[in-house]
């Protein structure tokens, strides 16, 4: 009975960038409440959803960051990369724009994640085919060239938007099995549950002070 | 009928009418082996009647009754026999029917003994039932008003301080008679009620005592990062709900731990960073005042989000009102330990001198996440305040700043340049001013009254002083070099401004500021021409004239042939009259004032041509033919002029 949406042994941390009005905000929203949000606002800052969801058995919650593509918001919303496990970098498949501004995303993400994070391409309103300014085999030839999964995708319809966020976990989780995500360091974008051991056992000192060289 | 009969006796007559014939047929009728009586009485006879004579027919008679008389003995004899054996039967009988009676009365007595022992088993069995009703009811009362000695169990606790798994079961159990109690309370039963309440008040203390000490003792080692909040404790937290004050002991605990979890993480992202440094530690940043701040800020903010969520899972089993507001309450006192370690870092930053624009853009952000935060916290969070009062102190230091800034720039009063355009203070002037104002382009705060009025204090504390900076160079230049000085520094200062919104109102003053330079600029160049034609003082008379004075052409340097003269010099104007204009108002950086400035002055030349015209033309100032005077209409110049 207490086996509520709470129970989670993970929290994967998500960020979402790319230039304003792409659908960063509809992608949240279609994954979280399943709908589309047909006139949302410019978002302000930041916001943040949350969804569990299960991977390879495991509940895994995922807390994710919205930015602003609004570029006066920019400064603001780099502090957020920090401690990401999984960026989503989208861009307008209808506005050829968006898509030549992702290198920067790219170099921003790079610069402020760590090494681990997964980076996924989204390529979204693929339910504007008919405006498609950009072609997949392109998009798909940037991704392949910079390491990227890559998928295209529509908040609108809800296509593919699941596979994105869950894939991206299904790789961060396969990291993790791999041992090349360290979870005791504190801002690794994943979050672990200790083992279930009673509170009363065995727990009084767990500072993860494995780690002499804070430079 | 009547003649059956008659029919009958006419046959029948003749037999029976001879009595003798009757009898003999009779007798013929006989049949003797037909009659058995005598077939038996004659083969008995036979049996001892063998001899017939006469003596033995005399004696036959004798012979029968002797042998009568023997067999009658022997009868008699026979039945004497019988009725012994019926005596004897019937003294049986007698005896028989001696006991029957008496046991019919034994057993009418035992029927009355029974009947009242049916009668007394009936009423056992009655009171039995009642008492087997009553022996039910009592059990399911003791089942509903007293615990089971297990629930007991359940409810004292283990040794180690851990809770029994039916804890919780138990506990609802205590409570629920408890409140049954109050039922009890209205019955006849207010004694068993009020002890059974008094009863179980004590267990539930008791239990409530030891769930709260379970809980704190819980809620204190939650304290790492992602904190393992176990369905047994959020199930604690619903039980507590019904002791406000353990509960609200309860919350703090956990916020205390919590707290204490998010000020090391802090801490931790500021010096240590990710792993292997990655990402890096904050503290790397921190020649970069933004960049810094924000980034603590960022964290700040995702760590705030983090907790909502602990706090969230710790309560979703408490049902109670408001526990949107115990959240808050929870992450006001959890956010309250970062104030001290936020506040030494940014007040460092902010008093370090970044930068005039660094410092107005720390306070636009400081501003921008205390909006964030609001909807999480209190109103009255210690870190709302915090980052209240960061905001502020970056403001004031900002404005303090960019006064001293503007007093700098001016402090010296200037020299005009040779090309009347604004000094070079002016220009930087303007310069800071847009690099202030561009920063608020990138700013993230929102569009509220308060900015806008920062708005205002951010061009007051550069315009005003530069405006009158600039009034105090101008005060040593002529009244035209003035002018275009003047206009040329508030044109300038008009453009900056007008890149940005809100500045509608500042505007609009220097707009009328630069009106009343070009009034005099048009003045100027108007008389300028009138002037170089040596027409001023021909119009100077025109307009000093009184009819009484009489004819005007008798006034001294009035004749008709000095007018005419004049009149001859303004043709030449009229050829180019781009020569005459004032070399000042070459200098007038804005084309449009330029030509506001032309065709305004042209307009009042043509006025006062009219105004001339007409006071030549009229016969009593005795110039006779105008046009022999003054060979162009004023419609003709005007139009040689526009
Ligand atoms: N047809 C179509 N429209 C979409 C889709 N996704 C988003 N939109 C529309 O695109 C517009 C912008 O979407 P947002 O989600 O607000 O964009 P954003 O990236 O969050 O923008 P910022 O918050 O300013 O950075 C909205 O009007 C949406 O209705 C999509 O998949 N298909
Ligand atoms: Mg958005």
């Amino acid at each position: 009975m207490a086996a509520g949406p709470y129970n989670y042994s993970y929290i994967f941390k998500y960020i979402i960038i790319g230039d304003m009005g792409v659908g960063k905000s509809c992608l949240l929203h279609q994954f979280t409440e399943k709908k589309f949000m047909a006139d949302c606002p410019h978002t302000i800052g930041v916001e943040f959803g949350t969804r569990i969801i299960e991977v390879s058995g495991q509940k895994i919650k995922l807390q994710i960051w919205d930015t602003a593509g609004q570029e006066r918001f920019r400064a603001v919303t780099r502090s957020y990369y920090r401690g990401a496990a999984g960026a989503l970098m989208v861009y307008d498949i209808t506005r050829r724009s968006t898509y030549n501004h992702l290198s920067s995303w790219l170099t921003d993400a790079r610069n402020l994640t760590n090494p681990n994070t997964v980076i996924f391409l989204i390529g979204n309103k693929s339910d504007l085919d008919a405006q498609r300014d950009v072609t997949y085999e392109e998009a798909k030839q940037f991704a392949d060239e910079n390491g990227l999964l890559f998928i295209e995708a529509s908040a609108k319809t809800g296509e593919n938007v699941e596979e994105a966020f869950l894939e991206t976990a299904r790789k961060i989780y396969q990291n993790i099995q791999d041992g090349s995500l360290d979870l005791n360091a504190a801002e690794s974008g994943v979050q672990h549950k200790p083992s279930t051991a009673r509170g009363n056992a065995l727990n009084s000192d767990q500072a993860p002070s494995k780690e002499g060289c804070s430079c | 009928m009547m003649a059956g009969d008659n029919d009958a006796g006419v046959t029948a007559a003749p037999q029976q009418n001879n009595p003798l014939a009757r009898k003999l047929s009779k007798i013929l009728e006989t049949r003797l082996e037909n009659d058995k009586e005598l077939l038996e009485a004659l083969k008995a006879l036979s049996t001892f009647f063998t001899d017939n004579s006469l003596r033995t027919r005399r004696n036959l008679r004798s012979d029968i009754e002797c042998k009568s008389l023997s067999i009658n003995e022997e009868f008699a004899e026979a039945f004497g026999r019988v009725k012994e054996e019926l005596d004897d039967v019937h003294a049986d009988v007698q005896a028989m029917a001696d006991c029957c009676r008496d046991m019919t009365s034994r057993l009418r007595a035992t029927r009355t003994q029974t009947h009242e022992l049916i009668a007394k088993t009936t009423k056992l069995q009655t009171e039995t039932q009642r008492l087997e009703m009553r022996a039910s009811v009592v059990d399911a009362f003791l089942e509903r008003f007293q615990l089971k000695p297990e629930e007991v169990k359940a409810l004292r606790g283990t040794r180690d301080g851990s809770l029994h798994d039916n804890f919780f079961d138990a506990l609802r159990r205590v409570k629920q008679i408890h409140d049954d109690c109050k039922v009890l309370l209205r019955t006849k039963q207010q004694t068993a009620g009020l002890e059974i309440m008094e009863a179980m008040a004590l267990h539930q203390e008791a239990a409530y005592e030891r769930l709260y000490r379970w809980t704190q003792s819980e809620c204190r080692v939650l304290n790492s990062d992602l904190p393992d909040i176990n369905a047994t404790l959020c199930q604690a937290m619903r039980a507590l709900q019904d002791r406000p004050v353990l509960f609200t002991y309860s919350v703090e605990e956990f916020s205390t731990a919590r707290r204490n979890a998010v000020v090391r993480g802090f801490i931790d992202a500021l010096t240590r960073g990710g792993p292997g440094g990655v990402p890096r530690p904050i503290e790397l940043h921190s020649h970069d005042p933004l960049r810094y701040v924000g980034d603590m800020l960022a964290w700040l903010h995702q760590a705030a989000a983090s907790e909502c969520e602990h706090m969230q899972s710790l309560l979703k089993l408490v049902t109670k009102e408001g526990v949107a507001d115990v959240v808050r309450q929870a992450l006001a006192h959890i956010t309250e330990g970062i104030c001290r370690p936020l506040k030494v870092r940014i007040e460092q930053v902010v008093v370090s001198e970044p930068g005039l624009v660094a410092l107005y853009r720390l306070a636009n952000l400081l501003k921008f996440y205390e909006h964030t935060m609001t909807p999480t916290l209190t109103a009255d969070a210690p870190l709302l305040a915090c980052l209240a009062e960061m905001h502020d102190l970056g403001r004031r230091l900002f404005f303090s700043g960019l006064g001293a800034r503007a007093a700098k720039l001016t402090e010296r009063v200037e020299l005009p340049p040779a090309d009347l355009g604004a000094t070079a203070g002016v220009s930087r002037g303007l310069a800071l001013l847009a690099e202030v104002l561009e920063s608020r382009d990138s700013s993230v705060a929102r569009l509220d009254a308060r900015r806008r009025d920062d708005l205002a204090e951010v061009v007051a504390r550069v315009v005003d002083p530069l405006v009158q900076a600039c009034s105090v160079s101008a005060s040593r230049l002529a009244a035209v070099d003035m002018a275009v000085y003047m206009a040329n520094s508030l044109y300038l200062i008009y453009t900056t401004l007008s890149l940005y919104e809100f500045t509608d109102r500042r505007l609009e003053m220097l707009q009328a500021q630069v009106d009343a330079h070009v009034d005099t600029l048009v003045s100027e160049q108007a008389s300028h021409v009138l002037a170089r034609a040596e027409l001023s003082h021909v119009y100077a008379h025109v307009r000093a004239h009184a009819p009484k004075q009489g004819a005007l052409s008798v006034v001294a340097g009035m004749d008709a042939a000095s007018v005419k003269a004049a009149v001859g010099r303004f043709d030449a104007y009229l050829a180019s009259p781009d020569a005459s204009a004032l070399p000042q108002c070459g200098l007038l950086v804005s084309p449009r004032t330029r030509e506001t400035v032309a065709a305004r002055s042209v307009e009042l030349v043509s006025l006062a041509y009219a105004q001339i015209y007409e006071a030549i033309g009229a016969p009593e100032n005795g110039y006779g033919d105008v046009n022999a005077i003054m060979p162009r209409t004023p419609a003709q110049v005007t139009k040689l002029l526009s």
